[in-house]
């Protein structure tokens, strides 16, 4: 049995408007999931579902093999951190973090010595004395992460911990929250509207869209095997294009009124059928002697650097095409309106199935 | 003497909401207009009190003197009617606290959409005048031996009479912090509605509701109304007695009256300064 169990879950606010629906997933112990969408497509809404400030239309939530869809937020042992910190501004950092356990009771001497094992886990020691306004955001939310780990929660939940925070230090942090839920084995629920931040630090990925699971995965297969064309749209950059299936069998199809063939299945599909393809940009390129898979002729549109990456536009008869190439000081790149040729090889043109449009 | 405190206590909200507010600062020492419309508000706030407290030093002919005052502080019945409008004073802001504080509270966690309806029945002593309340009050309750025979109609008044200061003191400040996350993770951590409010809320409302508890005290300290038409003792209808009876005196107590407003604006501005993380609740350094 899986140590967190959402099961058939939906929440809604109106007869017709619905949070989340039939939301299924199975989280084992010590796994980190990120729950990762746009706003409103219900991210948040289920985890406070988990937490229990929200109560679930139907379905069921089991923590450790108990049931505690309907056990009121402060009899769950669940950690949150949340968004905008937080922490109770009349009380110290040290008073945050033992706040839990003077609730639950425990002995000064143990919250004492269980501040202090927090504060160095988060490498804040000696900041017990300092009031939340004397931090700075960084350091707020290492505070909260302290503050909801000092009772050992059973689940650890993060709603957008970093959002309010700066690039760098978000970068940072997350490398940290990763390093510490690992460390401590905490099974962990992370919801962010980020997908670089959800790729780089969780064991599986939820897209979410509409209220509904859009893909569960490996951040890896998210990426590179996205099975609808939210999922596809929404992590990374893509070219998506509907095609005709020209040879099933082949695995031929007909883009720009040039053949592309993939090295995905058309089983099901007949000729003239038409098909919804993906390809992203880093896996288009100018060809050389060993690329030479799928050439299609094109016109250079644009081109903007982007720091490490150069992302060049071009035309292929109507269409319009993104392909992205590493940056290099040596890198030769073409002239706007140069008439040239991309390459991508089977594998990179993907078939999705009709997902909503992102 | 009813409207005194009024206007003083009305002036203590309108400066919490400008401070929150942060209005800008003015354009340099060469604004001569605005130095004019300060000495021009200063002349007509001040103007009245100082000729009052100049009356009030005439007791002895040819001479300014404090006897009005030593006439005053020597009457038993001025610390007995004193202390009966303390003891309502301290009452009304018990049971205004216990009333008002988890209303107010609640409304912001719960129901929102109620805050307008709540907002318009706080309002009422500004819109209903204190004769008519409590002849309306005296009139529904008067078949109720317990509401007459204690004090309980007069608290109630009180309370009624102490809704737009502290509701409106206690509700800026809940509208300062993040009262639904604070409580989340209040929850979050174990805690029950009795923590949250008295360990996490409370404690970061200090500065509001001691700034409606300070107005609440100015007001019934000051209340003629309800003592007199209740026929309780208190510090309102003392003065009116000791006003028909009296030249100097009535004048040597309304300074007294006000000094102990001022008192407590003093206090709250002291409190509100002294508070650790107010007004920096999710910020960051």
């Amino acid at each position: 049995m899986a140590f967190l169990e959402i099961n058939n879950i939906n929440k809604a606010f109106s007869k017709d408007t619905y949070a989340v629906q039939d939301f299924n997933l199975k989280v084992e112990t010590g796994e980190l999931v990120s729950f990762l969408g746009p706003s409103g497509c219900g991210k948040t809404t289920t985890l406070r579902m988990v937490a229990g400030f929200e109560t679930p239309t139907s379905g069921q939530i089991v923590i450790n093999g108990k049931e505690v869809t309907n056990v009121p937020p402060n009899q769950r042992n669940v950690g949150m951190v949340f968004q905008a910190y937080a922490l109770f501004p009349n009380m110290t950092v040290a008073g945050n973090i033992g706040f839990g356990m003077k609730i639950a009771k425990k002995p000064p001497e143990e919250i004492a010595t269980r501040v202090e094992e927090m504060l160095k886990l988060i490498h804040m020691e000696g900041f017990g004395d300092r009031y939340p306004y004397q931090l700075s955001g960084g350091q707020q939310q290492r505070v909260a992460l302290a503050r909801a780990l000092a009772l050992s929660p059973t689940i650890l939940l993060l709603d957008e911990p970093l959002s309010a925070l700066d690039a760098k230090i978000r970068v940072m942090l997350r490398g940290e929250i990763r390093s510490i839920q690992q460390q401590l084995g905490i099974t962990t629920i992370y919801v962010t509207h980020d997908q670089e931040e959800a790729l780089s630090i969780s064991d599986r990925v939820v897209v979410m869209y509409q209220g509904r699971m859009e893909q569960v995965g490996a951040p890896f297969e998210i990426y590179n095997f996205p099975t609808t064309e939210f999922v596809a749209q929404f992590v990374g950059t893509l070219n998506s294009y509907e095609a005709e299936v020209v040879d099933p069998a082949g695995q031929i199809l007909r883009l720009a009124g040039q053949n592309v063939q993939t090295a995905h299945g058309l089983e099901n599909k007949r000729s003239g059928d038409r098909v919804l393809i993906a390809i992203r940009p880093e896996r288009i390129s100018f060809p050389n002697e060993e690329k030479k898979e799928n050439l299609l002729e094109c016109t250079v549109e644009t081109i903007t650097f982007l720091g490490s990456i150069v992302r060049i536009r071009v035309l292929v008869n109507d269409l319009l095409v993104n392909m992205d190439t590493f940056n290099n000081p040596y890198l030769a790149l073409p002239k706007i309106g140069d008439k040239s040729q991309i390459t991508f090889s089977r594998e990179a043109v993907l078939v999705l199935d009709h997902g909503p449009k992102a | 003497m009813i409207e005194r405190p009024t206007i003083a206590a009305k002036a203590v909200i309108d400066s919490i909401q400008d401070e929150r507010a942060k209005p800008q600062k003015p354009r340099g020492k060469g604004n001569i207009w605005a130095w004019i419309i300060f000495l021009i508000g200063m002349i007509y706030f001040f103007l009245p009190l100082i000729s009052v407290f100049e009356f009030s030093l005439r007791a002895k002919r040819g001479v300014y003197s404090f006897e009005a005052y030593r006439v005053a502080f020597q009457d038993t019945e001025f610390y007995r009617n004193f202390g009966m409008s303390l003891l309502w004073s301290l009452l009304t802001i018990a049971v205004s606290l216990l009333l008002i504080v988890p209303t107010a509270y609640w409304v912001h966690l719960r129901m929102r959409r109620w805050r307008p309806i709540v907002e318009f029945f706080t309002l009422m002593p500004f819109v209903v005048p204190a004769v008519v309340l409590v002849f309306g009050m005296s009139r529904l309750y008067a078949r109720i031996p317990f509401m007459v025979n204690y004090p309980v109609l007069l608290i109630a008044g009180y309370v009624v009479l102490s809704f737009p200061y502290i509701y409106r003191a206690v509700d800026a400040g809940l509208r300062a912090i993040d009262v639904s996350t604070l409580t989340e993770a209040a929850q979050s951590l174990g805690a029950g509605w009795g923590t949250i409010l008295f360990q996490v809320i409370f404690p970061n409302l200090r500065v509001a509701i001691l700034s409606g508890v300070f107005l609440t005290f100015a007001i019934v300290m000051g209340e003629f109304t309800f003592a007199s038409l209740l026929s309780f003792d208190a510090f309102g209808p003392y003065m009116e007695e000791i006003g028909a009876m009296r030249a100097y005196t009535p004048q040597a107590l309304s300074v007294v009256s006000f000094l102990i407003t001022w008192l407590c604006i003093g206090l709250i501005n002291r409190v509100a300064r002294g508070a650790p993380g107010q007004g920096q609740i999710a910020g960051t350094r």
